[in-house]
């Protein structure tokens, strides 16, 4: 999830029709990853076993396995199974569940608001905390704060979530009980998977913050800045943050696709109804059409992500708007 | 000598042992309740997973039976000391070796007012049978059709004699639906909102989320114990003994010994083991390689310590099975005493069989098995069997289980049956007879008796018949029969109920203080 690239910076032409036209490249390309994510994911699903063995018992006989997989259209050929997967996802219908025998479209869009919501939370909180954390901490590098606020945040990096997580419930909801241990629907509800989930981000938001800054102040610019006697609260934030702001909002908006779809663990300790809990759920009852879906749904999120992060360098970098 | 595995597990046990201890036991008594607390007659239970469709005849899975049950009612049931018990049916007869009669309740509304009938019951087990339906409900797979004899009569009609037909209609292909209702509504708004005749009404489901049904005030069994029935999805047992603790479920289910274990001491809240019929045996293949020596399939019954296993792995929440009939199913001879446990014998019968220097071998086991397989291995090890443990996901390992390679889970695995209609055919039904899906033993003999019971009409027949088996099972070892899991539940003081043999989670007969 998290192997994606850092994209180079925009070359665009003329400023508005350079721009629609680099939308409509990506978006060309975006269908194009999708397809194949959807030909890799129908494959893949399919190798892993047999959604039949699934649903039925032990000790049912071959002859209702062979029925039930008649019903399903799992006994067609799977070129002709692939055709009338492709069939359906160009009228945009993925097909029924197997197991919840309810169209996959309407289970997946019915977790997209606790998935968005848990993802989006989790961000905010990451942000609030990442980058005054990676600014102090590039401030004063190879000081005594630097180290304690990396040697904090690489802890939270190396702690696996789902014991963050069940620590975190039984401090703030079985001996305090100030908020809930699971479930959907409040703002309490809310608080503690989405620090359990940040805890990751803010490490890798923070770390790299402080590098690419860190690299930024040493630069010539920040030097005449310097010189030209303004404070170091304008240094940096005003020359130093915006230059180094590129990779941290490239490695964001990657991070904001991981939580999307990486919160699984997180979304197990809380009982969270998101995408991650369905998707594991999919894959153990071999759900074919669940699967499909779901991967597409992480595969377009993806894409989304990358195209804002790529459009939002036109905004932060002054030479990507230059080139324009 | 301890077998090997036992410290890892500990140490594996670990992590789970200290959250309680960062938790202080002590401190959460008298604590306020966080938010979502029941104290109204509602009653908050919490099970691995929901439903994976509220149409009965859609599902094949406990979880989601466990919340059906409540909402449905079948022809028959099992009450609290596992006696088959009559239900929407009130009593039934074989009349002859392919049908069997039931005598149906009358007075019976379902909660759209609609009326049950014999119409209704004909036209749900037919609905089971529909290949529409694409129910994966397989038990009743001797029923050819229903016939309506009168308003509130029936007769079901078989291929074959099936002598146990009125325990299968006790869950799963005995809920009987309204059909005035679907033929209304259709399929797809029936999943949505189910109507059963069942001691609860449904009221909403949001999947992973909760699901709430209220009490049916009109049932024939009187009004239930609660006012409101919720049931909440925790697949993590930490957490939901954590929401146990925070008051925000109370009752949790389906609960390993290592989780319950990690709630003794809590006040406020109690465990309870209650006997279960879900039956642990390693399969051996006696078709090929040494198991098919019977000494060797004997020593690894004498090596494998089947009371150390319960005790030290499963923290004594399980009872040996002699012969792999689970104590309380129709066909369990208690004079069937288990194989004494001892390494000498074992090691004595292997070199009978000119193993004296032991043997290597596989253990096959499902992920969620994985503490016991290690376990067994750790025996088998002390008797010179030195059987390398092969995990596999459960998806992999159910479909290896019924594929038609019957050698595709190697030489030895675990495996676990229910046998929820609580008769001894249900153990034995695929893993005996020669011909049968899962079975790797030939034996005429064992293919007799498995006829004897499966088609006899005496009662009487069926037992001796039963015990003869078991008797085969014991000299013969096929199988190294393990254990009967406890049912493990723990609840808040404000709850009473004792679950069913089964292991269904029919909370009709619940209690809740307010």
């Amino acid at each position: 999830m998290t192997a994606a690239s850092v994209q180079p910076p925009v070359t665009v032409g003329k400023p508005k029709s350079g721009l629609l036209r680099h939308v409509l490249v990506r978006l060309a390309t975006a269908v194009g990853v999708l397809f194949a994510a959807a030909t890799l994911a129908f494959l893949l699903v399919r190798l892993s076993g047999d959604p039949v063995k699934q649903l039925l018992p032990p000790d049912a006989t071959a002859a209702q396995e062979a029925t039930l997989r008649s019903q399903l259209g799992l006994d067609q050929p799977l070129i002709a199974q692939y055709g009338d997967f492709l069939w359906g996802l160009l009228r945009f219908d993925l097909g029924d569940s197997l197991v919840y025998h309810e169209p996959v479209g309407q289970v997946i869009a019915d977790r997209v608001p606790a998935t968005l919501e848990l993802a989006a939370g989790a961000l905010v909180l990451s942000l609030v905390i990442a980058i005054p954390a990676g600014i102090y901490a590039a401030t004063r590098r190879g000081r005594a704060g630097d180290t304690g606020v990396m040697t904090a945040v690489l802890l939270g990096q190396s702690t696996p979530p789902f014991w963050v997580g069940i620590l975190l419930v039984l401090l703030f909801s079985v001996r305090l009980k100030v908020l809930p241990a699971s479930g959907y629907g409040t703002f309490a509800h809310l608080v503690l998977p989405a620090v359990t989930l940040s805890v990751y981000s803010i490490a890798v938001i923070a770390r790299l913050l402080r590098s690419s800054l860190i690299d930024v102040l040493g630069s010539d610019h920040i030097r005449t800045a310097k010189a030209k006697g303004l404070g170091p609260a304008k240094v940096v934030l005003a020359h130093g943050l915006r230059n180094a702001s590129l990779p941290t909002v490239t490695v964001i908006g990657l991070e904001f696709g991981g939580l999307l779809g990486g919160a699984i663990l997180t979304e197990q300790v809380f009982s969270w109804p998101g995408i991650g809990r369905l998707t594991v759920e999919a894959i153990s009852h071999r759900d074919f059409p669940l699967v499909q879906a779901a991967v597409l749904f992480f595969a377009a999120a993806f894409v989304i992500v990358n195209l804002l992060v790529d459009l939002s360098y036109s905004l932060l970098d002054p030479r990507v708007r230059a080139q324009s | 000598m301890t077998p090997p595995s036992m410290s890892r597990r500990r140490a594996l046990r670990l992590g789970g042992l200290a959250l309680p201890v960062i938790a202080a036991p002590t401190a959460l008594t008298g604590c306020g309740t966080a938010a979502g607390a029941g104290g109204d007659g509602t009653l908050r239970v919490a099970q691995p997973t929901d439903p994976t469709t509220l149409d009965p005849h859609k599902q094949g899975d406990m979880a989601s039976m466990n919340v059906l049950i409540n909402i449905f009612d079948t022809l028959t049931t099992r009450d609290v000391s596992g006696r088959l018990a009559a239900r929407l049916a009130t009593s039934w007869e074989s009349r002859s070796r392919t049908v069997w009669r039931f005598r149906l309740r009358s007075g019976v509304r379902f909660h759209n007012g609609e009326e049950f009938d014999a119409d209704a019951v004909k036209f749900s087990i037919e609905r089971v049978l529909d290949p529409k339906t694409r129910s994966p409900i397989v038990e009743l797979r001797y029923v050819t059709s229903v016939r309506v004899v009168d308003r509130y009569t029936v007769d079901v009609h078989t291929t074959l004699h099936d002598p146990i037909l009125p325990a299968k209609l006790s869950l799963f292909g005995g809920v009987i639906v309204p059909p005035k209702y679907l033929a209304d509504v259709g399929d797809a708004a029936f999943a949505k909102r189910p109507v059963g005749t069942g001691p609860f009404v449904f009221q909403s489901f949001r999947r992973d989320r909760e699901l709430r049904l209220r009490a049916n005030r009109r049932h024939f069994h009187g009004s239930p114990g609660a006012d409101r029935l919720v049931f909440r999805a925790l697949p993590n047992p930490a957490s939901a003994l954590a929401a146990l603790q925070s008051d925000e479920v109370d009752l949790v289910t389906g609960l390993t010994p290592d989780a319950a274990r990690q709630l003794s001491g809590y006040a406020g809240v109690e465990l309870e083991s209650h006997r279960g019929v879900r039956t642990a045996y390693l399969n051996l293949d006696t078709t090929s390689g040494p198991l098919r020596d019977r000494r060797v399939r004997q020593a690894l019954n004498h090596a494998i310590d089947v009371p150390l296993l319960i005790k030290a792995v499963l923290d004594g929440k399980a009872s040996e099975v002699p012969a792999m009939l689970p104590r309380g199913v129709v066909g369990f001879d208690a004079s069937v005493e288990p194989f004494r446990r001892s390494v000498r014998t074992a090691r004595r019968l292997l070199a009978e069989a000119g193993h004296a220097h032991g043997l290597t071998t596989t253990l096959t086991a499902s992920n969620d098995d994985a503490q016991v397989a290690e376990a067994i291995s750790g025996l088998l090890d002390r008797a010179g069997i030195r059987a390398r443990v092969d995990l596999l996901d459960p998806g992999t390992f159910s479909a290896r289980l019924t594929s038609d390679n019957r050698h595709a889970l190697g030489p030895i695995y675990l495996a676990a049956s229910t046998a929820w209609t609580l008769d001894g055919a249900s153990m034995v039904q695929s893993n005996v007879r020669h011909d049968r899906r899962q079975s790797r033993w030939a034996s005429k003999e064992a293919d007799r008796l498995i006829d004897a019971e499966e088609l006899s009409m005496d009662p009487e027949d069926r037992q001796r018949a039963f015990t003869a088996l078991q008797r085969l099972i014991k000299r013969e070892a096929p199988f190294v029969p393990l254990y009967q899991q406890d049912i493990i539940l723990a609840r808040t003081t404000r709850v009473r109920w004792t679950p069913v043999v089964n292991g269904s989670l029919a909370m009709e007969s619940a209690e809740v203080r307010a």
